[in-house]
């Protein structure tokens, strides 16, 4: 199984988003159809050519809801996948497996959420009367305070202090280059807001060690994605964007539920994307020096600076150093989240960033790099995750 | 009392017999009958050695700081701010970690020493842990 059978065979020829906003005003499916329709119009194809759909399983719009919506009447493949912000690049690969087997022909690829609006990440889990049990494994946290993914994930910020003497301006470095990249996006929600380090060393933590700019936006939006055959792709309307290889993965001792168990694993600052890294690698035939352009998923500061590790740009422990080093700029080695990611763009649970790359390798972002022919896009931890590297089809 | 919002489910059929021991105020995790491997989070399943036979085994309430938070940013009601998180390293499991709630802003370093005792509320048991040397504790928001 060397997973090679997908390589350079699937493209993504169009991408929509609606505005991303604290107050959207709307419904999710509403926004999921706004999304949907503008990325079959940037691909050139119109609705009746799209017969697949795959969903995030924290979605509240389902398949049906959004083909209903939109008047597809030829659906014949629909498929979700999880968990949560882990989806996005394995959703994308899913797609790319329905096309491959000839179970589809269009695959539309979709994120709409009411962050902000609606149901609130940042308010966590277990609130009042919430127990756990039932395969939540909540018993275990929610009763001591631990019930959101903010509160984890210092936890594990904290440790990676402990084991690798990582520092707030560490952390800080990635906050200001998620914001720098959001200040050039007109689109971004923190466009018009500028950070200094003394800014983000100002501001409250929210759980020490992480502040508040530590801490990922809520969003009102959407976007999506269509995914087809390469072949296909060099018929349609907009530069071509292939997917080189995507790969799933988990690690061992991995834990069950929905995050905070993670924190049992036998090291909590090494993720699963350390195991995805080997097998997107090893599937593209390429590996982190190859890289131009990264988009990582950024649901917290540290989240990108154990990635930074994960996927080999530093040695493990040096994510910190590395970062503040100026690595991530626009000159730097390795510029990353050029739209601002969910620290600073917005949060559509790891789907803007494969907007972003998409836009990246098409020549078309608004901070676009001179040299960006091959872009990582990484998607949600600590669970399970996934990743994809896309090209412009050329190599 | 507020804490009561927050009281966990003590009859999971996977994880009700860490709730079952607290209420005779002893700390037990899950291991593997067989081979002796700890399962947590407990599990029904044995899988290094196959076995579906396992038992609560009691240790000692005592451990080390693995990592720690202190949450400044008012999120659920049972909880008011400011109060610190603590991940624990059994002693006796060293393959097993538990979460803590302190009240404010201790003072706390990494291998810290640590001591569960047991509080008893609506029926149910909770283990409570606390440093083993009791050090000064800040009501207000600290440093990291």
């Amino acid at each position: 199984m060397n997973g090679r059978g997908h390589r350079d065979a699937g493209a993504i020829v169009g991408v929509g988003a609606t505005e991303f906003s604290r107050d959207s005003g709307r419904s999710e499916l509403t926004l999921a159809v706004q999304a949907s329709l503008a990325a079959i119009a940037d691909a050139g194809l119109s609705v009746p050519d799209i017969d697949g759909i795959v969903k995030c399983d924290m979605d509240f719009v389902a398949p049906n809801d959004l083909a209903d919506a939109l008047g597809l009447a030829g659906l014949s493949y629909w498929g979700e996948t999880g968990t949560g912000g882990g989806a996005p690049c394995a959703m994308i690969g899913q797609a790319i497996a329905a096309v491959l087997s000839g179970q589809a022909s269009h695959v539309l690829v979709y994120r709409a959420i009411n962050g902000r609006t609606g149901a609130r990440y940042g308010q966590g889990d277990g609130q009042g009367d919430a127990r756990g049990g039932n395969g939540t494994y909540n018993e275990f946290f929610v009763p001591f305070g631990l019930s959101t993914p903010g509160q984890m994930w210092s936890l594990m910020a904290r440790r990676h202090m402990i084991e690798y003497g990582t520092t707030e301006e560490q952390l800080g470095a990635i906050a200001l280059t998620c914001r720098a990249r959001a200040n050039a996006n007109p689109a971004a929600q923190m466009h018009a807001r500028t950070m200094t380090l003394g800014d983000y060393l100002a501001a409250p933590f929210i759980t020490t060690p992480l502040r508040l700019f530590d801490y990922c936006l809520e969003t009102d939006g959407a976007c999506a994605v269509i995914v087809t055959s390469t072949e296909r792709a060099r018929d349609l309307a907009q530069p071509l964007c292939v997917v080189r290889a995507v790969a799933q993965g988990a690690q061992a001792g991995m834990q069950p539920g929905v995050a905070f168990p993670t924190l049992m694993r036998e090291s909590i600052t090494t993720m699963p994307s350390a195991a995805v890294a080997r097998r997107l690698y090893q599937r593209a035939g390429l590996g982190p020096a190859d890289i131009d352009v990264a988009q990582f998923y950024d649901c917290f500061t540290i989240t990108v600076l154990v990635q930074l590790e994960d996927y080999g740009f530093c040695p493990k422990g040096e994510g910190g150093p590395f970062a503040a080093s100026g690595a991530l700029g626009l000159a730097g080695p390795l510029p990353i989240n050029t739209a601002g990611g969910h620290l600073s763009e917005g949060y559509i649970h790891g789907l803007n960033h494969i907007a972003e790359g998409v836009r990246q390798i098409r020549g078309t972002a608004v901070t676009q790099l001179p040299r960006a022919e091959v872009c990582l896009v990484t998607s949600g931890l600590p669970i399970a995750t996934s990743a994809m590297i896309l090209t412009r089809g050329t190599g | 009392m507020e804490q009561e919002l927050a009281l966990p489910a003590v009859d999971d059929l996977d994880t009700g017999g860490h709730w079952q021991a607290a209420r005779r105020h002893e700390l037990a995790v899950r291991v593997c009958a067989r081979c002796g491997r700890v399962l947590h989070m407990p599990k029904a399943y044995c899988h290094a050695c196959g076995s579906w036979d396992t038992r609560w085994q009691v240790v000692a309430p005592v451990g080390r700081l693995y990592s720690w938070t202190t949450v400044l940013r008012q999120i659920h009601p049972a909880f008011p701010v400011p109060y610190t998180i603590v991940l624990v390293e059994l002693a006796e499991a060293p393959a097993a970690r538990l979460v803590g709630h302190l009240p404010g802003t201790p003072e706390l370093s990494a291998g810290l020493p640590m001591v569960a005792t047991f509080t008893d509320i609506g029926g149910i048991s909770l283990p409570v842990w606390r440093p083993a040397q009791p050090g000064p504790v800040r009501p207000g928001p600290g440093t990291i």
